[in-house]
This record gives structure tokens, sequence and C-alpha cells, in this order.
């Protein structure tokens, strides 16, 4: 397809490395919800058919304990990325613009105004590239993964584990681990895919983070002091693309939605299932 | 060359010597902390089992008078109005007394102790870490439950290399939510409910913010879209 400025219609907004580590993220993050979940439920049926799949009860442990090892990695790999991201010859200007995924005041000022909006007292506030709440997303996993990485691994390996601390730190760990667990499920499960999917401006998919980029009108619509930041220095015009082709739109579709099932498979589950099991 | 040949018989001499060492060499085993200090000499395998070499060590000294756990306060510590219950944890046979006690099982009484991990998940049985009759209390000197002992006696059976650290586990932890583990197993209430209060705080901001927000733009869309059909309903009548 000949790319003229008419089919520029979107605005890359991810690199394909961001949209690498998201795709591990997804997977990594539904294996280890589907096999935690499937131990903590292994006394109700739809627990052990979970468990079946990965192979049963210990088998869910070892691929557990394994794909958290590999979310560590990540995790580190990704503070690695960070860290070469950073301008360090311009260091408050890279850590406190607009594009920085840092809180800023504003972010305070746009939650309340976004509030607001929502009862009709106020306009609809200027998002500039990053949102509060995807700021709020993405420092969730920032600190969620060290929570859940460290008691995780102070529960698999207790023999060493219990060499640098006493034994009952173990029964705090797991309850650390469980609630912290829960809480990143539901969020995710509820909130960012309701964001994701389900309000108007994204239904029935934002296949943003799957294609790197948003459709140029409605993030005009959605994130104005960041188009209007990007025109006054001219950099907008080197940020639009084409949009994909069918068959790979199709293929972000299907991997959306397979994520999206898995997710609300598991959050159903839990929920009927949970007053079946000792807590 | 007789010095090269009588080199050789030296090298091989010494191979074999070494091959020989290491298949009659015990092999690597994880040690109950066994292994002495230079400094604490055997004081660490003392406290860890209970023994010095064979002889089991004594008893640490006991003050009757004074230190009865849940006891009163005073001489007759040991009289029968002292304790509001009988405190059953430093006898030989810690149920002794107990009627009909052949026809109970363990959990008409201790129902709260099968709720853990160890009894749902992993699937033990009472006795196969308290043992067989009579199930001496947990600080019976001589029970293999004492604390001075059990990781190398009861956790060791499935925990290879268990310490007395790693004994400290609470195997029979306290329910976190409920205001008696504020006193049984404080750290672990507050830290339930820390967990708890972070987040149940996060959905009360985000449930109601991405609810309300899903019915604002679901509004907007609605108004638009009814916008956009009078504008086309003026065009079609012009």
């Amino acid at each position: 397809m000949p790319t003229s400025v008419a089919n520029m219609t979107r605005i890359k907004r991810f690199t394909p490395i961001q949209q690498l580590f998201h795709l591990l993220l997804i997977v990594t993050f539904l294996i280890q919800g589907a096999t935690g979940l499937a131990r903590m439920f292994i006394e109700t049926s739809w627990g052990k058919t979970v468990a079946w799949v990965f192979g049963g009860y210990e088998a869910c442990r070892t691929i557990h304990i394994y794909v958290g090892i590999l979310m560590l990695c990540g995790f580190a790999l990704h503070g690695i990325y960070l860290l070469k991201k950073i301008n360090w010859k311009n260091l408050p200007e890279s850590l406190f613009s607009p594009d920085s995924l840092l809180p800023r005041p504003k972010d305070a000022k746009d939650f309340l105004q976004h509030i607001g909006w929502f009862f009709g007292i106020s306009q609809a506030p200027q998002f500039d590239r990053w949102g509060y709440w995807e700021k709020f997303d993405f420092w969730a996993v920032f600190w969620g993964i060290p929570v859940l990485g460290i008691t995780g691994l102070l529960l698999a390996y207790p023999l060493s584990a219990t060499q640098v601390m006493p034994g009952w730190f173990l029964n705090l760990a797991f309850w650390i681990h469980r609630i912290e667990a829960l809480l990143a499920m539901c969020h995710v499960f509820i909130i960012h895919f309701f964001i994701g999917h389900l309000r108007s401006h994204n239904f029935p998919m934002d296949r943003t983070m799957f294609e790197g980029s948003a459709d140029l009108e409605a993030t005009r619509h959605e994130r104005p002091a960041w188009l209007a930041r990007l025109e006054q220095t001219g950099e907008l015009d080197r940020k639009l693309v084409p949009e994909a082709d069918v068959t790979r739109r199709a293929i972000y579709y299907v991997v959306g939605y397979l994520a999206l099932a898995c997710g609300v498979f598991l959050l159903v589950g839990g929920l009927i299932n949970s007053p079946y099991i000792t807590w | 060359m007789r010095l090269r040949k009588c080199m050789e018989h030296i090298l091989y001499g010494l191979s074999g010597l070494l091959i020989a060492q290491f298949l009659l060499m015990p092999g690597e085993t994880l040690a109950q902390e066994e292994t002495a200090s230079p400094f604490l000499r055997y004081k660490g395998r003392e406290a860890s089992s209970g023994y010095y070499e064979e002889y089991e060590a004594l008893p640490r000294k006991t003050r009757p008078f004074i230190a009865v756990p849940g006891g009163g306060p005073g001489v007759f510590a040991y009289s029968p109005s002292a304790a509001q219950v009988r405190i059953r944890t430093r006898l030989a046979d810690s149920h002794q007394g107990i009627k009909f006690y052949n026809v109970l099982r363990c959990e008409y009484c201790h129902i709260e102790q099968t709720k853990d991990i160890h009894t749902v998940r992993a699937r033990l049985t009472c006795r196969q870490c308290h043992g067989g009759e009579p199930i001496a209390s947990i600080e019976h000197y001589y029970s293999p439950m004492n604390p001075l002992r059990r990781h190398a006696y009861v956790c060791a059976k499935c925990h290879e290399g268990s310490s007395a650290s790693f004994a400290s586990y609470v195997t029979h932890p306290p329910n976190p939510a409920q205001v008696s583990a504020l006193k049984s197993f404080p750290v672990l209430f507050y830290v339930f409910w820390f967990m708890v209060a972070l987040a149940a705080g996060t959905f009360l901001v985000f449930l109601p913010h991405t609810a309300l927000w899903g019915i604002r733009e679901f509004m907007l869309t609605k108004k638009k879209k009814k916008k956009d059909a009078d504008e086309r309903g003026e065009h079609d009548s012009n």
C-alpha cells in the first residue's frame, strides 16, 4: 500500500520493545495468575481443572516458580531499559517533562477534574501523553513485581530464606503474596480491561499497545495537550504512521480477546469458588 | 630414563590414592546444623538437638512458683483455680485425664488446627508430625515437638536441612483477619490488614471511578449519535 499523507491516520505511541515488554507481561501474568489460582483453589473442581491444564498441583508450583523468575528477569531488563532511556545530560527535563511516567502535580489535578467531568461539573481535562490512570498502572506493576517476586522467592526457597530471617516471616510473606496477587489480578481483569475494552472511546478494543499507534482523531480528542505540544515543536509529522493491514489488525484483536477471555475466566471462576476454599 | 620411570610410578600411585580417597570419603550431606563452630564448640548442636555427644542435655532450670504460662501470679500458681484453662503444655501425655479419649478424634477439639496449608494442601495427618500415643506436650522437655529439637525431629522429615529458624514458621497460624490474632500473632494481623487496606483503597477509588467514566462516555456517545442523526434529518428535509 503506498503511504500518502491521507493514509497517515495514526500516531506512534509505543516502540516495538515496549510492545514486546507488554506482550511478555501479558503471557507471564496470565500463567502466574492461572497456576497460582489453581493451587489456591485446588480444593474445588474448578481449581483442579485449571491445575490439570498445567499438569497438576505440583507442576503448577514448578511453572509458577520459573515463570516468576522469568518475570523478575524481565523486570531487571526493564530497569536497564529505563536507565538507558533517561537523558542523563538533562536529568530534570527527562524526569519531570510530560513525556515522563513519573507522577506530576498535574496528574492529581487531572484526576479531580476528570471526576468533576463525570458529574458534568467541570470541563474534560486536557490530558498530555500519559493519563494518570496509565501512570498508576505502570507504577502498580513496577512495585507489584518486586513485592510478589521477593515474597515468592522466600516462599519458594524457605530453607535458604530462613538462614537470614526467622521462619515466621514466611507466614507474613504468604499473606503479602496472596493479597498483592489478588489485588493485581482484580485490578487488571476488572479495571484495566474495562478501560481498554469497554468504555465507548475504546470499544470493542484499544489496540494501541499491540499496533504501537493510536487513532489520530481519537487521540486529538482525548489527549489535546500532547497533540498541541507536538504541533508546536513540529514533531507531529514524524510521529504519524499508516494503519496496519487487515490481517495484522485481526491478529491484534484475537490476541487481545484471548487475554481478555483468560482473565475473565480466572476472575469469574475465582469469585464463584471463593467461598469453598480454606483461606 | 630410570628417573622418569620412577616419577611415573609416583604419579600413578598418587592419582590412585586420590581416586581411592574420593571413593572412600563419605558423600556430601545436608547438615542439621551439626557443624561445630570453633568458638561455640558444640553449643549449636547441643541447642539444636538437645544432645551433647550421646547424652541428652539436662532440661533448663525451672522456676515453678513464678513461670506458669497463663497462670496467675503468686505462690500457688499450680493450684486448680490459677489458670483459667488447665495448662497442658508441659505434660508427658498432654491428653491425660480426658474422658473417652480413645473414641475422640483430634479435630473434635482441635478444629482450628485443621485449616492450614500442611493439613489442607499437603494432606498431612496430625500423627505424621505429632506422633503416636502418648502425645507429649510441646513444651515437655523430651518431646520431639519441643522447639529445642523439633526442626531436626519433625520438620526435617520432609524439609531436609531445616534449621531451628526454619521451624519457627507458625504451622497452625491464627486466622489473620480475626481480633484474636492480635494477641497470638500481632505482626501477621497488622500485615494482613495493611495489605487488605491497600487493596480496598485501590478498589474504593478505581471501581467507582472507572464505572462513572464508562457511564459518562456512554452518555456522550449517545448524545453525539443523536446530534449526528438530527443534523442528517435536517439535511434530508432541506
